[in-house]
């Protein structure tokens, strides 16, 4: 450092010259239409070539199932002789109930709606700016929801504990309502009014405590006022359509992840009975078909368990896709896993964080927002798998298209409900796509 | 544990300057990187507040040794002892460690995922379970003292390395470590950002910590260091005060390294 030579002459002083603009080159649309199609002869022959390939090949789809389709009939007969070359869309509509509820009574599909509704309504504050610990919300929702829905879903008697569990669910959804609105509205949140008190008994986490104590609150009243309501017996059996694929489909792609999760951690452990157990399962699960994973669900599964026990054919299939989902998804984290530099972890250790701490807070969130394309990916292809259930007679969407055919007044319609099938697909798959985009984005933002 | 901490700081006051306490005691470490032995025989007292520099060629062990110190690597003979507490693989050993030992890398390996302010608060606010507001405003000073308070909610990839490394120091000071080591905290920065990041180490040095400092800036290694080591193949060659070691080696293997560190730097 000393080593630098000494000016002699005097320096002249350095002003770095002022930035501008970066240089626009596009001039609107038709700019751009004459920069990328049109630019050339080559290129504007292609450009009307594409065109005219895209004309023929679409139209008669589009006159198919457009211009010449029946959207009104009651039978395939009526159909064909409207128009004998359109689309019989009436089969769809008039199938479009079931499609949706399977089987389910008309009159009680009001729960379906309702507790549908209810997740939605609970994801929703996860999209407020203003909202903290949306973690909390998220766990809160995977841990409780499903027993308010299911109980809401089944109905009957489901016993005392799942009651008071669908109550506590209950109430968290309203105290977390009226705490959005006390945040909106700059007051302090509904636990905070019990702190003062709470901290004469217990100086330490009294905003937690606060927290809990109008949740057990709420609960309470919430089963009280509730105590003689009841709800008619639905069996899973009359389950169906896009709900059953939703209730399949959902389950398994909030259930993946934390099993895959768990099963990568796993296979990289050192200890070895935790790793033979994660890799063995991992390899068993890769190496089969998922229809020979679901047979073995509903054949196999009764075997080892008492003959007493009623097991639940839905239940069965809900446990092998997960797991199924899962020795996937563990892959597709340990991937993630192995992107992160060794220094992650040595950063980690000598700050002191110990190895679930690491995990949780360093390790986990990089590799999974690495792996997000990957993630929604299996998850886009799982939601698409369930549809595989219809071979062991589960009534979901696809067997339920497919039942469109052996109806009487329908009787042979095979593309019309299959084409609609896909389009609803194509509707839930893409916008899980946008929204794993959306939220890389998000993640990535500022980096 | 923080009220105990002081405890012990004021007790070492009384005792005087006269017999400073034991930081860090190593004795006949060993290790090997399956037939490679990497670390043979070493022993090494540090007392408190005192600064050693340790420099080397590369493959003599140096950073290996210095890892050893807080556990980032297992040892197969010897022992480590920080303040008179011999380190296992335990918990304890762990509390011990993370309550005691700071540690900076030479790829500052900051979170990417954080910002600069949750890079500092996350340890204190999960371990030393201090409340988040608390362990903001600390860390906020800290910032400001390596003079990073204005970047506070950026990204680690979103400022240069220098100023990484001062928000490494500054995350592992948030954890009031009485120890820091350097695993060549200035080998990745460019020429114009070393300076940066020697200030703080010297601010560092001059507030009472105990440091060991793995580097080749001989000029630090001048201006700080109360002892200078000079390893070569996994043995401590040669160790004493930097006028001795660097201006009168007694080692060929030394004088040779010198020269070359010397010649490279003018």
């Amino acid at each position: 450092m000393d080593s630098q030579a000494t000016p002699k002459t005097e320096l002249l002083n350095f002003i770095p010259s002022p930035s501008r603009p970066p240089v626009v080159i596009t001039h609107g649309f038709t700019g751009w239409l004459k920069k990328h199609l049109f630019g050339g002869f080559w290129n504007t022959l292609l450009t009307i070539a594409v065109f005219t390939l895209l004309y023929l090949l679409l139209k008669p789809f589009l006159e198919w199932s457009l211009v010449k389709a029946v959207w009104t009939a009651s039978s395939r007969r009526e159909c064909l002789s409207i128009s004998p070359d359109g689309a019989c869309w009436a089969a769809v509509i008039r199938w479009s109930n079931n499609l949706i509820y399977g089987r389910y009574p008309d009159p009680l599909q009001w729960r379906i709606n309702l507790g549908i509704g209810i997740g939605i309504i609970w994801l929703l504050p996860l999209a407020l700016k203003k909202i903290k610990h949306k973690i909390v919300i998220g766990l809160m929702a995977v841990v409780f929801y499903p027993f308010l829905a299911s109980y809401l879903f089944l109905g009957g008697d489901r016993g005392r504990l799942h009651y008071v569990i669908a109550s506590v669910a209950l109430a968290y959804l309203f105290m977390l309502y009226m705490n959005i609105i006390l945040i909106y509205l700059g007051k302090k949140q509904t636990g905070q009014y019990f702190e003062s008190l709470i901290e004469r008994f217990v100086p330490r986490r009294a905003d937690l405590l606060g927290h809990l104590t109008f949740l057990l609150i709420l609960s309470v009243l919430i089963a009280f006022i509730f105590r003689d309501f009841s709800l008619q017996d639905v069996s899973t059996d009359v389950w169906g359509g896009l709900f059953l694929t939703i209730i399949i489909s959902g389950f398994s792609i909030v259930m993946a992840l934390p099993i895959g999760i768990l099963l990568a951690l796993g296979r990289r452990s050192q200890m070895p009975v935790v790793r033979w157990f994660s890799i063995a399962t991992i390899e068993l699960v890769r190496s089969v078909p998922m229809i020979t994973v679901l047979f073995m669900s509903v054949t196999m599964m009764p075997l080892f368990f008492p003959n007493t026990m009623d097991l639940n054919k839905l239940a069965q299939v809900i446990i092998a896709v997960c797991i199924f989902a899962g020795a996937y998804m563990a892959e597709t984290v340990r991937g993630g896993l192995q992107a992160i530099p060794k220094g992650q972890f040595d950063a980690a250790k000598s700050i002191g964080l110990g190895y679930w701490y690491t995990m949780a807070f360093i390790i986990l969130p990089q590799a999974l927002r690495a792996m997000i394309p990957n993630i929604v990916t299996s998850f886009i292809s799982l939601f698409k798998d369930t549809t595989l259930v219809s071979i062991i007679g589960l009534f979901d969407l696809m067997l339920m298209a497919r039942n469109i055919s052996i109806d009487k007044n329908w009787f042979g319609l095979h593309t019309e409900p299959l084409v609609a099938i896909s389009v609803l697909f194509f509707i839930f798959c893409y916008t899980m796509s946008q929204y794993s985009q959306r939220l890389e984005r998000h993640l990535t933002k500022g980096r | 544990m923080i009220l105990n901490r002081e405890s012990v700081d004021r007790s070492s006051e009384k005792k005087g300057i006269a017999k400073a306490r034991t930081a860090i005691e190593i004795t006949g470490l060993n290790k090997w990187f399956g037939e490679l032995h990497v670390l043979k025989d070493v022993s090494l007292s540090v007392s408190e507040k005192e600064i050693i520099v340790i420099c080397g060629p590369s493959g003599s062990g140096k950073s290996t040794f210095i890892r050893c110190i807080n556990h980032l690597e297992n040892y197969q003979e010897g022992t480590v002892s920080i303040f008179g507490e011999k380190l296992e693989s335990n918990k304890k050993s762990a509390v011990l460690i993370r309550n005691n030992v700071g540690m900076l890398f030479q790829n500052f390996n900051l979170f990417p995922h954080l910002t600069i302010l949750q890079n500092c608060t996350l340890g204190p606010i999960w371990l030393r379970k201090i409340p988040e507001s608390e362990s903001i405003k600390q860390s906020m000073a800290l910032l400001d003292r390596v003079g990073i308070a204005a970047l506070a909610s950026k990204y680690p990839g979103q400022i240069s390395g220098g100023q990484q490394q001062r928000v490494a120091i500054a995350r592992s000071l948030a954890m009031e470590p009485r120890i820091m080591l350097f695993d060549e905290p200035t080998s990745a920065l460019d020429p114009e950002m070393i300076k940066e990041v020697l200030d703080v180490m010297i601010d560092l040095a001059e507030s009472g910590m105990t440091m060991m400092c793995v580097t080749h800036e001989m000029q630090f290694a001048h201006q700080v260091a109360d002892r200078v080591i000079f390893m070569a193949d996994g043995e401590i060659v040669e160790i004493g005060p930097p006028d001795q070691v660097l201006k009168n080696p007694k080692w060929d293997r030394t004088s040779q390294f010198l020269q070359h560190v010397l010649s490279h730097k003018s």
